[in-house]
């Protein structure tokens, strides 16, 4: 690799479960003022030079949707290039422009509005194919149960454990100024929620979000001329699964475990499970925090269950930001991941920073029950 | 054995898919539309950078990449610049039904626009071969009115006024 | 130059039949048409691949993030990949992403695939949904507008226009009937120029039926690798030399701003050092959306003033055998599955460089090749590509 890519800044709207007042457009602007006050970038030759965005024509119920965004994101008679994807793709994407020697500099954002459609199940009821899996009614949310009973039979995690997480994560939110669901719960509240899919309860998934972030990213040559806390990519790795949920292993990690050893062949990491001072996971639902904590293998490989009652999240600093399922955006689980690990790692996370924290793995996933993975690892 | 070959019957799946969405407005596209719904008045909003003026207004100017942050009133009276003729029945995408043709489209620089910034809607007219670049306009606004595009119904000659 | 962080090839390309009606296979299994047909092209496997690229637009359709469904026929299972779509330009921009990930050394091998079914929707319907919800979608009429063909008439008068209109029309019907693949196959006959225009339906203003690009079902599947795996394979490369993507702002403004045609030429080839492209350049592969546009930005794209483009069309200078051959694929006018169309134009470019592309092979040497894409509020993707390595 020619040189490292930074991630010179940060920012994040707060996510709130309908932002009302505010068009997608809207959104992105607060967090791109931000990322081009913190740098002091504009978009002549020297500044910015491309944005890399993260969106998705179905969510925001236009085709190319990024051409609402193109005066937002400075792309007048300037390049912008969308990553209909997870964030944590936008990530990966805009990583390669640098490390390809095609931008030096270049603006990383994302925006999802979730509230918008009536129901955000009915946006990804359309991911299924016309023929076979529509007509039974599957959406990712059904999907991700199928994949937390198959992962729950496997491992012998119980919704009481479930549960214990639940509140954890609301503790952890209740000190990240972005985090949506940051009021305390009782393990007792949680379990009292109504099924949602059986045996995913309504306080077991993610709530509607609506939200947006941007990054600046930048060559290691160009980095310190925007910040003197530069956060280096120095792994990456993604990889999908098969379509059809009967042909998969819905208990396993088939993806995410060789987008992770993509990640860290690049990064060279030998043990994962001692190379991370923080782990930021996608947890759209519950059960996904030791299922995924597995396929990273920040855990030993069927050992969530032993791992989550050995107070494995709270040792290995899992999911301080509040994870995904406090509120983030399907389309921005992964990049909000990534959000935290810089901030962790520039040292402005406030009351939930990891003191000296120099390596996190953030994880996000694509499609139904994670069918696409994405890991990113960033150091300082 | 017939030595026909029974040509396979490719079964089509007809679907209708829509999801009922709720857009937001903003404090920018919201004001456009809350003056044009109560007050029947055009607000374009005006780059405090470059003094061009956006209609529909934007948060963002393109071309400076700041905030939009000014007001203008606009008058509702203006000069075509491009228009077009559209012969090709197509779905309005909002409401699934087929548009009737011919109708007009227009770009029109209404009267004090700043910079490039014609304002697009349909051109209302009797008779298509009246069409032309140059012409004099004025918007017609609708009885009812909610907030929406269709708030105007159109420009309209404004007969004997060629510029 | 650009100084990229290592080089990287197209060594193969395949594509679906393109036509108006593919009801005799679904999403994967037309996808996986043009995936076996570029594996056979490169002599690979799929084992031989690591990363699968993936764009369309999910509206026409109406498949929500539909690369998950497609693995079933693009080969991702197992494999790293990005999803880009942006507009009509996703296929070139997902040639641009696939020369960005085998430069940046993440990946070796790269299967780009760009691919729509417009029979699943409705075309004009999924493009006008592009307009902001608040405003536009009940005033846009698709990608339809007579302005382009407008601004042609404007400036050359309404007959030599109309004929240019409808002689480069002719020639890239003249080339799509060389072109297998093709949709769109006419047999139009150059003498019966005016009858053909005058009896074809009219869209918006001056554009008509006869003009406009079709509506296509489509894949394209195009493979990139890195300069070591074009040695390992003892491949037949087209090397990407450089890249250029222009988009503008959100509101349709016509005539009056610069066009990204121009724009991107411009950057493009300042950084490439061409300074005549009608000469240093060999061949183009136009995204045409009609045949007006396609007369109207011939000129921007060569940077050329006045009527030079104008007089390419009448001298036959863009035909297969001319000095500077257009689209001898037929171009967009013939065949237009719209999320695969510009990565198409980027094939066909590389295919001529290659001297792959059989029937409609030009006969002179492609030594440089250009490819464009065209999509969004008039946005434009411009790739050059050369036979031989960049330094």
């Amino acid at each position: 690799m020619a040189n490292r890519v930074a991630i010179c800044a940060v920012a994040q709207t707060k996510f709130e479960p309908g932002k009302k007042d505010q068009r997608f457009q809207g959104m992105l602007w607060e967090v791109i003022k931000s990322v081009r006050e913190q740098t002091g970038l504009d978009f002549s030759e020297h500044g910015i030079q491309g944005a890399i965005t993260v969106s998705d024509d179905v969510f925001d119920a236009r085709t190319i949707s990024d051409g609402g965004i193109t005066d937002v994101v400075g792309a007048h008679y300037g390049s912008e290039e969308k990553v209909a994807a997870d964030g944590a793709q936008g990530v990966y994407y805009a990583a390669a422009t640098i490390l390809s020697g095609h931008h030096e500099v270049v603006l990383l954002t994302g925006h999802c509005k979730e509230s918008q459609a009536i129901s955000r199940n009915m946006v990804t009821h359309l991911a299924f194919d016309p023929f076979f899996t529509r007509p039974v009614g599957l959406d990712y949310l059904s999907a991700a149960a199928l994949q937390a009973r198959a992962y729950m039979d496997r491992s012998g995690i119980t919704e009481t454990q479930l549960a214990d997480l639940v509140v954890r994560a609301r503790q952890w939110a209740a000190k990240n100024p972005a985090a949506q669901e940051t009021t305390p719960l009782t393990r007792e509240e949680v379990m009292a929620a109504p099924m949602a899919a059986d045996p995913i309860r309504g306080s077991f998934m993610y709530p509607v979000s609506d939200g947006a972030i941007a990054m600046i990213l930048a060559t290691e040559k160009r980095a310190a001329e925007f910040t003197d806390k530069p956060v280096w990519i120095t792994g990456l790795g993604n990889c999908y699964d098969g379509f059809f949920l009967g042909e998969r292993d819905l208990s396993g990690n088939f993806a995410l475990e060789r987008a992770a050893q993509r990640a860290y062949a690049m990064a060279k990491i030998a043990d994962p499970k001692t190379a991370f001072d923080l782990v930021e996971i996608s947890d759209q639902y519950a059960h996904q925090l030791p299922q995924y904590a597995e396929g990273l293998g920040v855990c030993p490989p069927s050992g969530g269950n032993q791992w989550l009652s050995d107070g494995g999240p709270d040792r290995q600093n899992v999911n301080r930001s509040g994870g995904m399922i406090t509120g983030n955006p399907l389309m921005l689980g992964g990049m909000a991941r990534v959000a935290e690990a810089v901030l962790q790692l520039r040292g402005e996370a406030g009351a939930r920073q990891v003191a000296g924290a120099k390596r996190a793995v953030a994880q996000g996933a694509t499609g139904p029950a994670g069918q696409c993975q994405t890991v990113v690892i960033v150091e300082n | 054995m017939s030595n026909e070959k029974k040509e396979q019957e490719l079964i089509v799946s007809r679907q209708t898919l829509s999801i009922p969405q709720r857009f937001s407005t903003g404090p920018v596209m919201g004001r456009f539309l809350q003056e044009l719904r109560d007050n029947k008045r055009i607000m374009a909003n005006k780059c405090p950078k470059c003094g061009r003026h956006q209609l529909p207004p934007r948060e963002v100017c393109a071309l400076c990449n700041v905030e939009v942050t000014e007001w203008d009133e606009l008058p509702p009276v203006g000069t075509v610049r491009d228009y077009d003729i559209i012969f090709y029945a197509s779905p309005d995408p909002l409401s699934g039904e087929t548009r009737e043709v011919p109708y007009v489209e227009c770009w029109v620089d209404l009267d004090g626009t700043q910079g490039d910034a014609p304002f697009w809607h349909l051109l209302n007219v009797d008779d298509i071969s009246k069409v032309k670049r140059g012409l004099r306009v004025r918007v017609k606004f609708a009885e009812e009115r909610h907030g929406t595009t269709e708030d105007i119904e159109g420009f309209e000659i404004i007969e004997g006024a060629e510029s | 130059m650009k100084r990229k962080n290592r080089n990287v090839a197209i060594i193969g390309s395949g594509m679906s039949r393109f036509s108006s009606h593919r009801e005799e296979v679904n999403q994967p299994e037309m996808i996986h048409e043009a995936v076996v047909e570029a594996l056979e092209d490169a002599n690979l496997t799929l084992d031989d691949i690591d990363c699968v690229l993936h764009g369309n637009m999910e509206l026409f359709e109406m498949v929500h993030q539909p690369d998950m469904w497609h693995v079933l026929g693009d080969g991702g299972w197992g494999k790293s990949g990005v999803r880009l779509t942006t507009g009509g330009t996703t296929g070139a921009t997902l040639a641009c992403a696939a020369d960005n990930l085998v430069a940046s050394g993440l990946h070796d091998v790269i299967l780009a695939i760009g691919f729509e079914k417009l029979q699943e929707g409705h075309t004009t319907g999924g493009i006008t949904n592009m307009a902001d919800p608040l405003w536009g979608r009940s005033l846009q009429t698709g990608a339809l507008t007579g302005l382009g063909a407008q601004k042609v008439i404007d400036e050359f008068g309404e007959e030599r226009a109309r004929i240019a209109a409808m002689k480069y029309r002719t020639i890239m019907d003249e080339h799509a009937m060389k072109n297998i693949k093709a949709h769109r196959r006419l047999r139009l006959e150059r003498q019966y120029i005016k009858e053909t225009a005058d009896n074809s339906p009219p869209l918006a203003g001056e554009l008509r039926m006869i003009h406009m690009c079709s509506q296509s079902d489509g894949a394209c599947a195009v493979i990139f690798a890195s300069e070591e795996k074009v040695k390992a394979f003892k491949a037949n490369p087209a090397w990407v030399v450089d890249h250029e993507t222009v988009h503008r702002e959100e509101t349709m403004i016509f005539g009056s701003q610069k066009s990204t045609q121009r724009a991107a030429a411009e950057k493009l080839f300042a950084r490439a050092g061409i300074k005549n492209p009608r000469k240093e350049i060999d061949l183009f592969e136009m995204y045409d959306p009609s045949a007006w546009w396609g007369v109207d930005w011939l000129r921007d794209f060569l940077l050329l003033e006045g009527d030079e483009a104008l007089k390419m069309i009448e001298n036959d200078e863009i035909t297969i055998e001319g000095a500077f051959p257009v689209n001898p694929s037929g171009g967009v006018v013939a065949s237009n599955p719209i999320g695969a169309t510009a990565l198409v134009r980027v094939a066909e470019a590389a295919m001529q460089i290659r001297g792959t592309a059989g029937n409609h092979q030009v006969p002179k040497t492609v030594r440089r090749a250009m490819a464009s894409g065209f999509g969004g509020t008039l946005w434009t993707v411009l790739m050059l590509l050369s036979k031989e390595k960049p330094e």
